[in-house]
């Protein structure tokens, strides 16, 4: 095997041309194998290597990974009898459940969050509109550049609707004030 | 027993002249072998790409497309850099929806919005994109933070590479940033929590550099900027507030007695920390909500709205940190003592 291994690199090398070993390298799965890992050596040492180099061989594992899975998770495993015809359809199985707890999961933390950014927004539009003392600072009064968007409560149930806008006009304010004293960072 | 001695000191003496000369030999094929194949230099540190990233940024004329991602909702935007007399200008605008737009000149930011009257700020800090992590001063983060590579990559079509700045504690967040390969340019930055969960990304789409300033940038340094605003709000006294506790890294940047742009008269004591990545705002005022036993805490993405109510003292807490930081920051705002006043 290390003669083969040696024969290789001398090929590769452009050392030695041999019609038998090219016949062999042609056979061997083996081998060609460790032609195609002497030849990525070579590359990442001239920093030619490819961009995909981080998919050189992980499409295998992650097939088999995925058929393992597949028996693990759906207990159906009575489909898994001719594998090439079931792959793609364990497969199709597998990831639109897995997006959709991932998405669930997430839905669940920012559901509320989301649904109550709207009120703030539709409520600090109100109490803008009427003339409030403030020095012609009106322009101010914008959305706020940057990061600081509309944020929202998670509302209790005793607050009473008043005591909700009160805390979001106040939030309103304190996160317009933050973005203000960004701006004016010295 | 004296003779013994010199034997083993004999000895020794000789195995050493001999494993040194070894040694030598081994060492010299090894750089020979060594000279032949990396005739390359030493690679960056993460430390040292962290730096040259800073350099590009504010050197470099070069327009960003970009992405906010925050809760899965993307905010597509775009920036144009450029350099004219050493002076950094920065455009800034929305991509979708209402117009947005800011401009960054020789300390001074104009905000235009559709709808409402365009105005100037001044302001030395520059609020643009990646302008936190291209003007943090990495040595002194060395307190805070650990910057590790993390690999190659590839974003917007460049080649880019992954810098990892870890929190040393558990008082600030995390960050991944990605550069480009070529010019050190930052394309990617994400803001990650403790345990490693993404709050929010920023992603550039395109990036194009360029060897001059474009030139509509360069005619917009000659045009009318709005009028300065000045802030009447903000008044010369010192807040009745400190604290005696900052995370490292963190310093009292403005503390002062202000009134909110808002509705409100009463002027609330203001305390902004700073560490150079992430701005953090502190207000001490009366009772203003609701009593509430507990602590109220919102968050969106990585900014985080703390509210704490106790003996009528309410203190809200507005910044990009984690929870547990505000947590610890109220408990360390204290009253001046009156002769220091």
């Amino acid at each position: 095997m290390k003669d083969i291994n040696e024969k290789l690199s001398a090929i590769i090398d452009d050392e030695l041309i041999n019609d038998e070993l090219i016949d062999d390298l042609l056979n061997d799965e083996e081998c060609q194998a460790s032609f195609y890992r002497y030849h990525l050596i070579g590359d990442v040492m001239r920093d030619e290597a490819p961009h995909q180099l981080l998919e050189i061989d992980i499409s295998q594992q992650v097939m088999s990974r995925i058929e393992e899975q597949s028996v693990d998770t759906l207990i159906e495993p009575v489909i898994a009898t001719d594998n090439v015809v079931d792959m793609p359809a364990t497969k199709a199985k597998i990831y639109p459940e897995n997006n959709v707890i991932s998405f669930a999961k997430r839905f669940g933390q920012y559901a509320i969050a989301a649904s109550v950014a709207g009120v703030v927004v539709v409520s600090s539009l109100m109490t803008s509109q009427p003339a409030i003392e403030n020095n012609g600072l009106e322009v101010l009064k914008t959305v706020p550049f940057g990061g600081a968007t509309p944020v929202s409560l998670q509302a209790t149930q005793q607050q009473s609707q008043q005591a909700v806008k009160d805390y979001n006009e106040r939030l309103d304010a304190l996160l317009k004030d933050h973005q203000l004293q960004l701006q004016t960072q010295p | 027993m004296k003779r013994n001695l010199f034997f083993v000191t004999l000895v020794s003496g000789l195995f050493v002249l001999i494993s040194s000369a070894t040694h030598a030999s081994e060492v010299a094929e090894i750089n020979s072998t060594a000279a032949v194949e990396t005739h390359k230099e030493a690679p960056l540190t993460a430390f040292q790409f962290l730096q040259l990233m800073q350099t590009a940024y504010k050197e470099l004329n070069y327009e960003l497309l970009y992405l906010n991602n925050l809760q899965n909702q993307v905010e597509p935007k775009q920036l144009i850099h450029g350099v004219i007399e050493d002076q950094e200008i920065a455009y800034f605008r929305f991509l979708n929806g209402a117009m947005r737009e800011s401009l960054h000149y020789s300390g001074k930011t104009s905000y235009f919005e559709q709808g409402s009257q365009a105005y100037t700020l001044q302001s030395t800090f520059n609020q643009s994109v990646f302008a936190n992590i291209a003007n943090f001063d990495y040595e002194q983060g060395k307190n805070s933070y650990e910057y590790i590579i993390l690999g190659n990559g590839r974003i917007a079509g460049k080649k880019a590479i992954a810098i990892r700045m870890i929190s040393k504690d558990k008082y600030r967040y995390s960050y991944v940033v990605w550069l480009d390969i070529e010019t050190h340019l930052p394309l990617r930055l994400d803001t990650l929590n403790e345990s490693n969960v993404m709050l929010e990304q920023v992603m550039v789409v395109s990036l194009q550099v360029t060897e001059d300033i474009n030139p509509w940038l360069e005619s917009l340094t000659s045009q009318q900027l709005p009028e300065i605003l000045h802030l009447p709000q903000n008044s010369e006294q010192v807040s009745a507030w400190e604290l005696d506790w900052l995370p490292t890294g963190f310093s009292v940047v403005k503390n002062d007695l202000h009134k909110l742009v808002m509705h409100e008269n009463e002027p609330v004591s203001y305390i902004m920390i700073n560490d150079g990545i992430v701005t953090v705002s502190i207000y001490i005022s009366g009772k203003k909500m609701q009593s509430q036993e507990k602590p109220q805490i919102i968050k969106r993405g990585a900014m985080v709205v703390y509210t704490d109510q106790t003996n009528d003292i309410e203190v809200n807490i507005v910044g990009e940190i984690p929870v547990a930081t505000a947590q610890r920051l109220v408990e360390s705002v204290v009253k001046v003592k009156a002769n220091q006043q």
